[in-house]
């Protein structure tokens, strides 16, 4: 006579798939924060006329502090135009946009050493601008 | 006689769905924040100069920036009169080569001001070519 075996069913209860699925997010949102730069603190200078423009994949940030970023990554001025050639590799022309945020009062002497480096890398540079809501508001 | 009421209206939502809502919530947000899109103005740096071609540049339009002014060939101008001023200089000059202007900014100009004079430049027709401290040119249309 054959004795049939008895079936173990180990299932996870249902109740702590709601659990689960928001420690995955917890899990993914700081896997992406660690590339955003969303966290850097500068203010935009501002422009009578912009244009939209969609989020790429390189962004520049010289911040409040003059520091400077690279997909919010802090980057020695010397690196930046073999970091962004390298981020740009494989892109083709016409969709090398970089994304340059600059702080409205960091100076010359910062910002512009990283515009060139902008255009040795080949990027398509775009500066990130506020409106400007009336004639004259600048400080 | 008194009669008692039933008190017991309050209905709880399941415990067990509070993740999902959680969930929800957090999509909606993450969602909300990715859409925010960025505005600016675009630039486009093709190269940078050779040094040849620096010394053809002489007979080029020069804004000079300062902290707060701006200088156009040697002659001080005042801020409200600079785009209307660049755009009269600018006037009537249709190949690319003759509309290009030289940017030499100070060391401690901001940039909200180099972006100000830099937009009325562009507005006028005018091709930006930045002269920086090693003296390389870089030329942005």
């Amino acid at each position: 006579m054959k004795i049939p075996r008895k079936k173990f069913r180990a299932e996870v209860p249902s109740v702590a798939m709601g659990d689960i699925a928001f420690n995955l997010l917890i899990f993914f949102v700081i896997l992406a924060r660690a590339q955003d730069d969303s966290h850097l603190k500068w203010q935009p200078a501002s422009t009578p006329t912009v244009e939209a423009v969609k989020n790429v994949g390189v962004s520049v940030v010289i911040d409040i502090d003059s520091k400077l970023y690279l997909n919010g990554r802090e980057i020695g001025e010397s690196e930046l135009a073999s970091a962004i050639e390298k981020l740009l590799e494989n892109v083709p022309a016409g969709r090398r946009t970089v994304l340059l945020k600059v702080d409205r009062n960091v100076t010359a002497l910062r910002f512009e050493p990283v515009i060139e480096a902008v255009s040795k890398a080949g990027g398509d540079l775009v500066h990130i601008l506020e409106e400007k809501s009336t004639p004259n508001a600048q400080k | 006689m008194k009669l008692r009421r039933n008190s017991n209206f309050l209905i709880e939502p399941a415990s067990a769905a509070t993740g999902d809502i959680a969930f929800n919530l957090i999509v909606f947000f993450l969602v909300c924040a990715s859409t925010q899109p960025d505005t600016g103005r675009k630039q486009i740096i093709p190269r940078s100069e050779s040094q040849a071609k620096q010394t053809e540049q002489t007979q080029n339009l020069e804004v000079a920036l300062d902290r707060t002014g701006v200088t156009v060939n040697t002659e001080k101008i005042p801020l409200a009169d600079f785009p209307s001023r660049i755009k009269r200089k600018l006037q009537g000059k249709s190949r690319p080569e003759d509309r290009i202007v030289v940017v030499k900014s100070g060391k401690d100009v901001p940039y909200h001001h180099w972006i100000a004079i830099t937009g009325a430049i562009e507005e006028a027709g005018g091709i930006i070519t930045l002269q920086l401290e090693d003296e390389r040119q870089v030329q942005v249309q």
